[in-house]
């Protein structure tokens, strides 16, 4: 009896759970959340990524000053776009609050990353001859031995 | 309970079915109240799915032997360790485990992604809802219903095999089944973003992480039946090329050269087709591995029963999935071009590429060859068998490629490397590779294989450490921090990256495990007590070992053993002593013959494995018979076995690290998410 | 995609495994047979003797020894399952498995000496029965 009774009741509760929003009208949400990444804003990470790479790249030597160069340049031009589309993007979604996401987060923090090592790089300390990042206020490479401060990489 | 359980499995097929339609028809025009009826019965269907799960244990623990299914793999003397885990002990109740586990994951997904990506999540639940649907045809259709009863009730159970009475073998399943169904997520997101037309950056940010996660627990599934299979079969190997071993490996090896090429779709927009049939060829693989386990087709050690039913309902399903993604690609394929087209022939997407068709390369020479027995035998009807020399023969030198490329591939330039960004970042590593190589030689290490990999493994080593060196180096230089703590920050703010850095290391350290088996030593002796026997290893250590003697034990019921026979084995080396060996043969009541319990001792540069082979008299040794105490005693040493496991570790360490998130991203997701409107959510 | 040579680099590769996978199965291949399908073969064609294969059958009672001497040798006769009058002695050099017995069955690999005696290279015995039990032979 107590099984006919058992089964009775979870056959009960499963159906009425899932009956239950198509009879009593309730909804799921279907549309995006605004705190979620965009297509756009993926693209834009990702070229930022891969620009703090770069010159990550560069100040571990691994890099040579002509491929630090031109690496840079095409990235920058792809990170360009990818910002610009994110700006036609949200311009196109008027509304929508900026920086309250955790990727906008994450850009920042990258953006701020990437400047970072570009002052580093523009202080001169970084040798022009084998790429190797060096102390502040030094005048030599303590890597190769070059003298410091020639052709900064802008 | 039982047949409370057994009811809620019968339910589970309407309910499954239900959110099956209402998932795509809720996609399809929009309703949310469908859509959350289709997420509601996700969560039903697992949660019944536990109903019948403890249903299976009640009858285990309660030694219901009128289940056919508990009488096969329990009595009444079992542990109820063993009898707990009865649920995955054979064919029946693994369907139901594995069905539990699809269950516990699609709950996971529908719940995380109740408020975000909901574009996706109406179709994501109807394809889990499909899967489930499949699987509980099968346990209630192709007569493998766990609940299935006997016209009679037995006195007495048969037992649990004995060979599967252990740790290892306990948890190998559940982690294994754990990477098959997690595989499931990501399969469910692509067929929704093909349906959806969502095939953007997105895409892959979502389905990267169940992917890694799944092949997290798949990589620790094989490598705990590797150990189980080493300590437990009594041959002193781990990999056999059986066809149940190979099952398991397809998939891993399209998730892992998925991990891999989704890099390129990120950074370069390109091999998008590529990607999207790699996540449906994973899932299509855990599926097949299913079938060759339980169609039992295939001889082998792990094979269950034949069942050609459950045969068709298998193919019936692959072939239909199969179709309907195919279609599903071409119909989308103007949306899956690539960006971009790759420059050079000397570059990071080159190396990825190579990477790719290495593994699938790998992965389609191992179904080659643990189908072909079956093919040739359906066409000419003679049976022939393919075994450990076809598979060796193949994957070894695909191996060894992967391995330097493990190396190259990290550290190679985007787009086109220059000469001189070879000569910088590989100069050194080749060298030490090639230094390595002589040192080998020289200390008189010939083999020509085992060299190669070694001196690869030292490359692909050097090349990590000195990557992990200039980062850290030049973020201290950056941030203006000591070592240590540059060290740190360099790896959380780029897991992915250095954890997959450690997960390679570990990958590494594995093949350098492996390579040790071409110095194998393997001796077989005759001895009486007191006889002493010394064995070389290759690593330079002398073994002295004293067979004590033979001490026998009759214990009834503990453990269904009927008998234990223990030889003693002092171990001395190069004349220290370090301890007692027993090795022993076992019999159990459950079991026709003895098996064998080997006794190892484990060192990192080698593994001391011995086996008692053969007992001169057994029944004069079961009588106290002082005189008959000869036994044949096998003596391996097994170099770097220890490597095997630890190069697992760090694989795990690596992959928890890529996969942990960011505490900034935590906590902003969090926010985010409380903030979010309430909406009428499960 | 038009990538030329890079295309023919990928494609060279692809070669190379498929023709790896294709000699290695036609080379590391082994025939499957019964006892009596053995008998058949190397009766047609003596020269049969020189390939590898795998033979499953049923050992006879009461025809295992063990030869003495340093060595592990082992000598018993295998007959075909569906007729056990076919039958072939069987010499191994190794540990037998623990579930070796009479009557079970076993698969060996190896080739059929001139003389007549099969030497095994591999020896397994099937235990795949295991799985599986009929409801007979539950104990009432």
């Amino acid at each position: 009896m107590t099984m006919v009774l058992g089964v009775a009741l979870v056959s009960a509760a499963v159906v009425l759970f899932i009956v239950q929003p198509v009879v009593k009208g309730l909804h799921a949400s279907l549309e995006r959340e605004d705190d979620e990444l965009t297509d756009t804003e993926a693209r834009k990470r990702v070229a930022l990524l891969a620009l703090r790479d770069v010159e990550y790249d560069f100040l571990a030597g691994k890099l040579d000053d002509e491929d630090y160069r031109s690496l840079k340049s095409e990235l920058t031009a792809e990170a360009l776009a990818a910002l610009e589309a994110d700006e036609a993007a949200r311009a196109g979604r008027a509304g929508t609050a900026e920086g309250g996401t955790a990727v906008a987060a994450e850009i920042d923090d990258l953006e701020a990353e990437i400047a970072r090592i570009r002052s580093h790089i523009r202080s001169g300390l970084v040798c022009a001859s084998c790429g190797y990042a060096n102390e502040e206020g030094s005048r030599f490479c303590s890597s190769c031995g070059t003298a410091l401060g020639g052709r900064a990489a802008s | 309970m039982t047949v409370l359980g057994e009811f809620a499995l019968w339910i589970s097929l309407p309910v499954a079915l239900w959110g099956m339609f209402l998932g795509f028809a809720g996609g399809r025009t929009q309703r949310g109240d469908l859509v959350l009826s289709a997420e509601r019965s996700v969560y039903a269907v697992f949660l019944l799915h536990l109903v019948a799960s403890i249903g299976v244990i009640a009858a285990f623990v309660g030694d219901r032997f009128e289940y056919w299914y508990v009488a096969s793999y329990s009595n009444r003397e079992m542990e109820i360790f063993y009898k707990i885990t009865g649920l995955w002990a054979g064919q029946r109740g693994s369907l139901l485990f594995w069905a539990l586990l699809l269950g516990l994951f699609s709950s996971v997904a529908v719940f995380q992604n109740r408020n975000k990506n909901r574009e996706f999540m109406p179709y994501v639940a109807a394809v889990l809802q499909t899967v489930l649907a499949f699987f509980v045809v099968v346990l209630l259709f192709a007569q493998v219903n766990p609940f299935e009863r006997l016209d009679f009730i037995p006195a007495n159970g048969q037992g649990l095999n004995p060979q599967l009475q252990n740790y290892w073998m306990t948890i190998h399943p559940p982690t294994l089944y754990l990477g098959f169904t997690a595989f499931t997520v990501p399969f469910a997101f692509a067929v929704a973003a093909l349906l959806n037309g969502r095939l953007d950056a997105r895409w892959i940010v979502l389905t990267r992480k169940w992917i890694l996660t799944s092949w997290l627990f798949l990589s620790i599934g094989i490598v705990f039946g590797m150990r189980w299979a080493y300590e437990e079969l009594g041959w002193g190997g781990y990999w056999f090329w059986d066809p149940v071993e190979n099952a398991s490996l397809l998939p891993w090896l399209t998730a892992t050269a998925f991990l891999h090429s989704i890099q390129i779709q990120e950074k370069r927009g390109m091999l998008k087709v590529w990607n999207m049939s790699l996540v449906l060829a994973t899932f299509l693989l855990t599926i097949f591995a299913t079938f060759l386990t339980r169609a039992g087709l295939i001889e082998s050690v792990h094979t269950f029963a034949q069942n050609l039913t459950i045969a068709y309902i298998f193919l019936g399903f692959m072939g239909t999935m199969l179709a309907l993604c195919t279609v599903l690609i071409l119909y989308r394929l103007p949306q899956l071009q690539s960006e971009n087209k790759i420059e050079s022939f000397v570059s990071r997407e080159s190396a990825f590429l190579f990477n790719n068709l290495m593994l699938v390369g790998a992965a389609f020479a191992v179904m080659w060859g643990t189908l072909f027995p079956l093919i040739t035998e359906g066409v000419t009807g003679q049976q022939i068998s393919v075994g450990p020399p076809f598979f060796n023969r193949v994957n070894i030198p695909i191996g060894l490629v992967l391995l330097a490329l493990v190396g190259i591939g990290p550290v190679i330039a985007w787009r086109r490397a220059t000469k001189k960004n070879l000569q910088r970042n590989f100069s050194t590593p080749f060298i030490v590779g090639l230094g390595t190589a002589v040192v080998l030689w020289f200390s008189g290490a010939r083999h020509g294989l085992a060299l190669t990999t070694w001196s690869i493994s030292a490359f692909v080593l050097t090349i990590i450490a000195i990557e992990f060196w200039k980062g850290t180096r030049a973020r201290a230089r950056i941030e203006g921090e000591g070592l240590l703590k540059a060290f740190f920050h360099l790896v959380t703010r780029n897991r992915r990256r250095w954890g997959g850095y450690i997960v390679h290391v570990g990958i590494v350290i594995m093949f350098m495990g492996f390579a040790g088996a071409a110095y194998n030593v393997d001796t077989k002796h005759h001895v009486m007590p007191g006889d002493v026997v010394e064995v070389e290893s290759p690593m330079g250590h002398t073994y002295e070992l004293t067979y004590e003697g033979l001490s026998v034990s009759i214990g009834r019921g503990q453990r269904n053993l009927m008998w234990q026979m223990i030889a003693s084995v002092s171990v001395q080396v190069d004349g220290r002593p370090t301890g007692i060996l027993t090795p022993e043969k076992r019999s159990y009541v459950t079991a026709q013959q003895p098996m064998t319990e080997v006794g190892i001792r484990s060192t990192p540069i080698e593994d001391l494995y011995l086996i008692l082979a053969a007992v001169d008299d057994t029944n004069a040794a079961l009588s106290a018979d002082a005189s008959a105490q000869g036994i044949d005693l096998q003596v391996l040493v097994k170099p770097l076995v220890s490597f095997i496991w630890l190069g697992c570790l760090m694989l795990t360490l690596g992959t928890v690290i890529a996969l942990w998130p960011s505490a900034d991203r935590r906590r902003l997701e969090s926010e985010a998410v409380d903030a979010a409107p309430a909406t009428a959510g499960a | 995609m038009k990538h030329g040579r890079f295309m023919v680099g990928l494609v060279g590769v692809a070669a190379v495994i498929t023709y790896l996978v294709w000699t290695g199965v036609s080379t590391t291949m082994v025939y499957y047979l019964t006892p009596s399908e053995l008998m058949e073969r190397v009766e047609a064609d003596p020269a049969f003797r020189d390939m590898g294969v795998k033979v499953s059958g049923k050992v006879v009672p009461d025809s295992y020894e063990r030869v003495e001497g340093g060595d592990l040798l082992h000598r018993f006769v295998v007959h075909d399952l569906e007729d056990p009058t076919v039958t072939f002695p069987v010499e191994w050099r190794d540990a037998l498995p623990d579930t070796f017995s009479d009557e079970v069955e076993v698969v060996v690999e190896g080739r059929l000496n001139t003389d007549g005696v099969f030497e095994a290279t591999t020896l397994l015995t099937k235990c795949g029965s295991r799985y599986e039990a009929a409801p007979e032979d539950m104990a009432r």
